[in-house]
């Protein structure tokens, strides 16, 4: 009878129960559904029948399966080298009052805003066969070397993923309450000790997550692999060129599978194991600081900090430079004829409007859910929140080749529209609205919502009125995440565009593939440049608008 | 700060399905944006039709229309590879519309139903790096024989025949000239030289120019382009010949009625179409519209396109089985 009554409480607030139903068709509709299709694929369901056949290929044809090998080898040395370079950068910038580590910090974010696979073509002006660093090399000691394959890729995905891992680590230390280091100190422990003994230990939560997430980001990688990878086959750049070059979509989707699993064992694992668990070591008191590092760690962090720090200033410039010059490395005369590109101005254009709408719906929708998972008893919420979240976790090739299946025919022919466009980015991102919605919402009294109900409130005022304004904060992060995310994002949309509906993200690396490096600089350096303002435009509404709270 | 979301999102999804572009036509195309963009402002100022495109490879671009078909993304494709179009035929999947503009064009160049039209050809070439051919002390190869020598070891770099039509161009040449047999063979031993197979035909052209490798198995109009902007390259057109491929536009099914559709065609077949062609190929169709070549007509083997089409799935499945396993 329980049952019964969850349900005669769900209507008993029509509105909100609409609201629930369309939020969940939405998530079925733009996660699930894609992502069964892939599952089904891979068996032959929708095209011959139920078959194992694509699994055998898969396992028979050797290149497919040193793909998967490639692809997780790639994945554990991006990630150890990732993580300790991490640390240490962290420590830096927490533990030592040099006035250089907020700088150092602020660099180290830079990749977050530029497209993934731009160290790729840094890389190869800078160490391709005949790069500038290759060709000193090889006149001065005669060495000779080749950045494509492997070891192109786990470099590239180094430096494009570091500022991921780096954040958290960061976070954690930085709110790690400085007490216990100062206790360990007090009671005899070198601060060595106190650092592998205390500090580390409480953080270990926040590197086994980072170490998670990196993992998975760089085992479904698709563009470096693409442009560096040379003749070396990865997962999610073989699925793509499986369903582009040959519409082979049972082999891609069987590679997609390969995708999928390790990212839900990885989503399962930090969702529901290492939830939690370093929060009780975190206190909000201020003023007491963590003790500066002592010389010689100070020296050694610094010493990493710098050259991670100088690796990535190095490929920013080479970008900006490869954008302003003729062709860089053969013909370093200025000229300013790359950024005359006029397709390229128009999806760039495109680029902005898809992301901020589909911002606007991943945040809006995201915090909907959160709201009605928080407050509102609706069925299956556990459920839903698991899609939301898991959307984030599915690698982009694997969604985009769900979508394909989906909507590229009857009924439904959504494919090469912005609409398309849209919703794909939305829903991948929308798990993030609803996160911060959630956590902001557990923060706030439902007692503010009773007391405006019982003055006499209808439920959409009292949203309108003390709700929406509480949880602006939450709308603004999941906004600007999925906005520049988004904005970069090329894995998935890659299968979406269409004439006419072309994005920026994918045209640089069209043009990348094309070896069309000086425009694919210079639109690079457009993109991070719009999205830098508008992070920047951004940061300051939310600014003016917390103080007008 | 307020926000009024449910008016928000209502909005957002009208603004959207506003968005949607009406009356551009849309046109799959493996011509590089360095090419098709001047072209199709050039169509665009002449006809007053805009146009959407967007650059696929040969291969993608018939791959995804005939997934795509009966529901093409595209109503036009303009660059395609002349084998891939009579695939295409085969398979019904093309429009046909009698163009005016297309009267004085030989005939070889298109299709007797206004299926297809041919608008430019074009053939492989090699792109040789002069500065390393020197710095690595290599002799300039000067046909395709010469390309198996193993003092290449590593340098050469050439498109995928089953992603590229220009790599697929090469291997059904040598395959014509050799024979199945004798070819295969010659591919075993190119392989011992290749550093690279890339995805697409401008990329070995890029890569030689660069000094990545010393040559590139490419197509004529990368070599000149990147000779055009100052690279060191040279280009070598092989002493046995080379295979040409004739460039072709045509319509997918269903849109032959559309005004703007045939237009496009028209224009593409005029004469001011063709110059505008010319200035980016080496070789045009039109009688008396000179391309960049000029006068200067390689030594052109005859190539079947024809028995290209119809092989292309087996040879490019052997490749894949011998090269990309």
């Amino acid at each position: 009878m329980r049952f019964k009554s969850t349900w005669k409480r769900f209507f008993s607030e029509p509105g909100f129960a609409v609201a629930a139903i369309i939020v969940a068709a939405l998530l079925i509709f733009f996660i699930l559904l894609p992502l069964s299709a892939v599952l089904l694929r891979s068996f032959g369901v929708g095209a011959e029948g139920f078959t194992l056949e694509y699994y055998q290929q898969f396992f028979q044809h050797s290149s497919y399966f040193q793909a998967l090998l490639n692809s997780v080898g790639v994945g554990i040395v991006t990630t150890s080298i990732v993580i300790s370079i991490s640390v240490p950068f962290a420590l830096y910038v927490t533990r030592t009052k040099s006035t250089l580590s907020k700088a150092y910090r602020g660099l180290s974010l830079l990749p977050l805003v530029a497209p993934p696979f731009i160290f790729s073509l840094s890389l190869i002006i800078l160490f391709g066969r005949r790069g500038v660093v290759t060709n000193y090399l090889n006149d001065m000691f005669g060495v000779e070397f080749s950045i494509y394959g492997f070891w192109g890729v786990v470099v590239a995905q180094v430096l494009g993923f570091f500022p991921v891992a780096y954040m958290m680590i960061e976070t954690s230390l930085r709110s790690m309450n400085p007490s216990l280091e100062h206790a360990s100190r007090d009671l005899g422990a070198s601060q060595t000790r106190t650092l592998f003994k205390v500090s580390l230990p409480l953080a270990s939560t926040s590197i086994l997550k980072a170490s998670l997430i990196v993992f998975v980001m760089a085992l479904a990688d698709f563009s470096n692999p693409l442009i560096i990878g040379g003749e070396t086959s990865f997962l999610a750049s073989d699925a793509y060129l499986l369903v582009t070059g040959q519409q082979n979509m049972e082999m891609a989707a069987v590679l997609g599978v390969f995708l999928i699993v390790p990212s839900l064992i990885v989503f399962l694992f930090q969702t529901y194991f290492i939830k939690d668990t370093d929060t009780t070591s975190i206190s909000g008191s201020a003023g007491n600081q963590n003790a500066s590092l002592n010389k010689g760690l100070q020296g050694i962090t610094f010493g990493i900090s710098t050259l991670m720090t100088f690796f990535i200033v190095i490929m920013f410039i080479m970008v900006v430079l490869g954008a302003f010059v003729q062709i860089i490395g053969v013909d370093n005369t200025f000229t300013l004829d790359h950024f005359s590109d006029q397709s390229g101005w128009g999806f760039i254009y495109t680029s902005v409007i898809v992301s901020l709408f589909a911002a606007l719906l991943a945040a809006g929708l995201g915090l909907l859910q959160g709201y009605l998972t928080v407050r509102k008893n609706i069925p299956a919420k556990k459920f839903l929140e698991f899609v939301a979240l898991f959307g984030l976790a599915v690698p982009g090739t694997v969604m985009g080749i769900g979508y394909v299946l989906i909507f590229n025919g009857p009924p439904f022919f959504l494919t090469g529209t912005v609409l398309l466009l849209v919703l794909n980015m939305a829903f991948r991102k929308i798990g993030v609205g609803l996160e911060s919605g959630i956590s902001k919402l557990q923060q706030i009294d439902p007692s503010m919502e009773e007391a405006s109900a019982d003055l006499g409130a209808k439920p959409t005022r009292t949203i309108r009125k003390i709700v929406m304004p509480l949880l602006s904060p939450a709308f603004m992060s999941g906004f600007v995440y999925t906005f520049m995310t988004a904005m970069v994002s090329v894995s998935s949309v890659i299968f979406l565009i269409s004439p006419g509906t072309n994005l920026a993200s994918a045209y640089i690396l069209n043009l990348a593939n094309q070896a069309a490096l000086g425009r694919a600089s210079a639109m690079s350096v457009i993109m991070i440049a719009i999205v830098l303002v508008c992070m920047a435009i951004l940061k300051w509404l939310e600014r003016r608008s917390n103080s007008g709270i | 700060m307020k926000l009024k979301l449910p008016g928000v999102l209502l909005g957002s999804v009208f603004a959207l399905t506003a968005c949607g572009d009406d009356d551009s036509v849309s046109i799959y195309t493996h011509n590089v944006e360095d090419e098709m963009q001047p072209m199709v402002s050039d169509m665009e100022e002449e006809t007053g039709i805009n146009a959407d495109f967007l650059n696929l490879s040969s291969e993608e671009g018939f791959s995804r229309a005939e997934s795509e078909f009966p529901d093409v993304g595209a109503e036009v494709h303009w660059g395609q590879l002349h084998s891939l179009a009579l695939l295409a035929q085969e398979e019904d999947m093309l429009g046909s519309y009698q163009s005016p503009e297309w009267e004085d064009v030989p005939d070889e160049f298109k299709d007797p139903d206004g299926q297809w039209y041919g608008w430019s050809y074009w053939y492989n070439e090699l792109a040789v790096n002069t500065d390393i051919v020197d710095e690595l002390g290599l002799d300039t190869p000067s046909s395709w024989e010469d390309l198996i020598d193993p003092q290449y070891e590593g340098e050469i770099v050439m498109p995928d025949p089953s992603v590229s039509g220009t790599g697929f161009l090469f291997v059904s040449t040598i395959i014509q000239m050799l024979g199945e047999e004798e070819a295969w063979e010659y591919f075993e031993q190119l392989d011992e030289n290749v550093g690279q197979y890339v995805e697409s035909a401008d990329v070995p052209g890029q890569l030689a120019a660069q000094g990545e490798y010393a040559v590139g198995i490419t197509w004529d109009q990368a070599v000149a382009d990147f000779i055009e902007e100052g690279y060191p390259i040279e280009g070598v057109v092989p002493d046995e010949g080379v295979g040409y491929d004739l460039d072709v536009i045509f319509i997918y099914e269903g849109n032959e009625d559309n005004e703007n559709v045939q237009e496009i065609i028209d224009y593409v077949g005029s004469e001011a179409g063709m110059e505008s062609a010319a200035e980016h190929r080496s070789m045009v169709t039109k009688p008396g519209v000179e391309g960049i070549a000029g006068d200067e007509e390689p030594n052109m083997i005859d190539y079947d396109a024809l028995w290209a089409a119809e092989n292309r799935q087996d040879i490019q499945d052997e490749w894949d089985s011998r090269f990309n396993s």
